[in-house]
């Protein structure tokens, strides 16, 4: 048998139907009103699930094309750059966190260091403003850093 | 009769509404033009602003009624400029529309597929507003066996009629409706799925699902189409600007005729714009394809798909607004911002909320007239979108996703879901899943428990109420027919074929 990305994933998916099967079945009911209760439900759609990616598993469609290793380590960077702005967003606020990912994500867009710069410092001052003053939305002003206001 | 017509023009032409349909249009043809920003991640970056800006729910309604409008206009323009579709929708439109533009017309086409969607828009929105009000009143004698059997026909029709693999659509639509599971059982109280953590006991949230499906997994498929040079980013030049009134004229069937289908396309539920658009090409072909002309920028393949992409966005109100299924991955959304709102859309919404009703339909005439009157002339304008490097467009669309969830409730655990599930956007659509079932399984999921549950009580438990009513037992036996005939259809003819042989 082949392996190809359908059958991990159909595997995967019976699992995911198992385990999501066996949670609902292990719920604990203390009283109902109705004869179907919160179990019923969610245990159709596991057997759904199961039924749909047995499937897959034995019909498998084509494999398509997946990322070589260099993007595949853009594509960690891009992720990694995103979960250190949720990281610091209320850490260092807004403005810092929001000027350091715009250069981080246009510098792996390939942008020069200069335009990435520019668009960083502009991006993130008029954000800033845009959705403060004129959106009326508050938004963090970083409680790591000294209090300026 | 058309009462909520006239209370909805009322409605929609306050200075507000206005401004905002005619925002909305904007911003729609500027998101349906970036290629990858389609009209639900437009609807998704969008939706959390109007919530908190404080507007009514008719106001949000209008403004992301427009977007999405606005976003089949804008569709077309990456779709005939670079051969790149900027939405599903748009696909068709690159067969004819690209060659055109490499003959030196690119500014006829354009204007052509203005024409042809203000066309398209224009029959289905009549269609919208003389259908509507009579499924209304059939709907409202719909009890919770009915619905559940509607949604079991939507999901049906949608795993037939949408994309290559009709396996993946289904697993896409279970998937949504499972995520709709996490969260307080409604009905007892239990709770299922959270995993011991708050956040999650009020279920995954709206706007966090589909900022973290659609704007972050994009976000990653943009660096690799980034990294993929068989793109020409080259934008040929314009042309004549204006397309000439014969030209127009020698596509007027095609776009009624694709109109139409692009209308009963739409309103079927579970299907868009690009299903609409692809029919509406194929039966055009069939029609009128004498020549051979068909694929190397024949006027008429261009005006297809375009009048019926415009027609199907409207026509997918139909069921969305009288039944509360969404006809789109799109109305999916609105409907999802329409609960947002704790207005949940069906039979009761035409007489209870008119102004919601009336005031988006009469805000669909007015924005299409806007669409048109901005897309005519200032097409070259809005073809400069195009232009806009990724570097600029990444981190924009970044912060608008990062802001958006971080303002619904203050909270970072909201920004984590938001990555992790675009994370698994992502590798959905690498494994060939189209993301528009997974969002219709994930507004609808909750509804379909609760209507089974609902019936079930009615019985005390017997399963055969489900298809009791006539109208039940249609939709049920319509839906085994949609998952069968695809499958047995080209068996039967090849038998006809081998007993006449």
């Amino acid at each position: 048998m082949k392996l190809a990305a359908d059958r991990v994933l159909g595997l995967a998916l019976i699992g995911l139907a198992a385990f999501a099967a066996a949670h609902a079945a292990n719920l604990h009911v203390p009283f109902s009103y109705e004869p179907v209760g919160p179990k019923a439900f969610p245990i159709l759609l596991s057997v759904v699930l199961a039924a749909l990616s047995l499937i897959m598993v034995f019909r498998p469609g084509e494999n398509g094309q997946w990322p070589d290793k260099t993007l595949s380590l853009k594509l960690l960077a891009v992720l990694g750059v995103l979960l250190v702005y949720a990281l610091l967003f209320t850490r260092l606020g807004f403005i810092v966190t929001t000027f350091f990912t715009v250069l981080a994500l246009a510098r792996l867009f390939e942008a020069t260091w200069l335009k990435a710069s520019i668009a960083a410092v502009l991006m993130a001052l008029g954000s800033y403003y845009l959705f403060t003053q004129g959106l009326g939305i508050s938004l963090p002003r970083g409680y790591w850093l000294p209090d300026f206001a | 009769m058309f009462d909520f017509l006239i209370d909805g023009f009322g409605v929609a032409l306050t200075p507000l509404n206005l401004g905002l349909a005619f925002l909305g249009a904007v911003l729609g043809t500027l998101f349906g033009a970036l290629p990858g920003i389609g009209p639900i991640n437009g609807i998704a970056i969008l939706m959390p602003l109007a919530y908190t800006l404080g507007l009514p729910a008719e106001s949000a309604l209008i403004l992301l009624a427009g977007v999405y409008t606005g976003a089949e206009y804008g569709g077309r323009m990456s779709s005939i400029l670079l051969n790149v579709p900027g939405d599903a929708g748009a696909v068709m439109t690159t067969l004819d529309g690209h060659p055109l533009a490499k003959k030196g017309l690119a500014g006829p086409a354009l204007g052509l597929s203005a024409v042809s969607s203000f066309v398209g828009a224009t029959i289905a929105i009549i269609g919208l507003t003389l259908f509507a009000p009579l499924l209304a009143e059939v709907a409202v004698m719909f009890g919770p066996a009915e619905f559940f059997a509607l949604m079991i026909f939507a999901f049906a029709s949608m795993s037939v009629m949408m994309g290559k693999d009709p396996i993946k659509t289904a697993i896409g639509a279970v998937l949504g409706v499972m995520i709709a599971m996490v969260g307080v059982d409604s009905g007892t109280g239990v709770l299922r799925y959270t995993f011991g953590m708050a956040e999650l006991y009020d279920g995954i949230d709206f706007v966090v699902m589909i900022i973290g499906l659609f704007a972050i997994s994009e976000i990653l498929l943009m660096l690799e189409h980034a990294n993929r040079n068989d793109a020409n980013d080259e934008i040929p030049p314009l042309g004549r600007v204006m397309v000439s009134l014969k030209e127009v004229l020698y596509c007027k069937w095609t776009m009624l005729r694709c109109g139409l289908i692009g209308f009963i396309v739409g309103v079927l539920p579970g299907t868009g714009a690009s299903v609409a658009g692809a029919v509406a090409y194929t039966t055009e072909k069939r029609i009128s394809d004498k020549d051979g002309t068909f694929g190397t920028g024949d006027m008429r393949g261009l005006a297809a798909p375009e009048a019926a992409n415009n027609a199907s966005a409207a026509g997918s109100f139909v069921p969305m607004l009288t039944l509360g299924i969404p006809g789109s991955g799109t109305t999916a959304v609105l409907l999802g911002a329409l609960m947002l709102y704790n207005i949940t859309p069906g039979p009761m919404m035409f007489s209870e909320r008119p102004e919601v009703a009336g005031g988006l339909i009469a805000s669909l005439y007015i924005g299409n007239v806007v669409l048109l009157a901005l897309n005519l002339p200032l097409a070259g304008l809005f073809a400069k979108v195009l232009t806009i490097p990724r570097w600029v467009l990444v981190p924009g669309i970044a912060i608008l996703a990062f802001t958006g969830v971080y303002q619904l409730h203050s909270d970072l655990m909201a920004i984590y879901l938001m990555l992790i599930i675009g994370v698994f956007g992502y590798l959905l659509r690498k494994l060939g899943f189209s993301l528009a079932p997974v969002i219709l399984g994930y507004v609808l999921g909750g509804l379909m428990e609760d209507n089974l549950r609902r019936a079930l009580s009615i019985s005390g438990g017997d399963v055969g109420i489900l298809w009791q009513s006539g109208i039940s037992l249609g939709l049920w036996i319509a839906a085994a027919l949609l998952l069968v005939l695809p499958w047995l259809l080209p068996k039967l003819l090849f038998r006809k074929s081998l007993d006449g042989a």
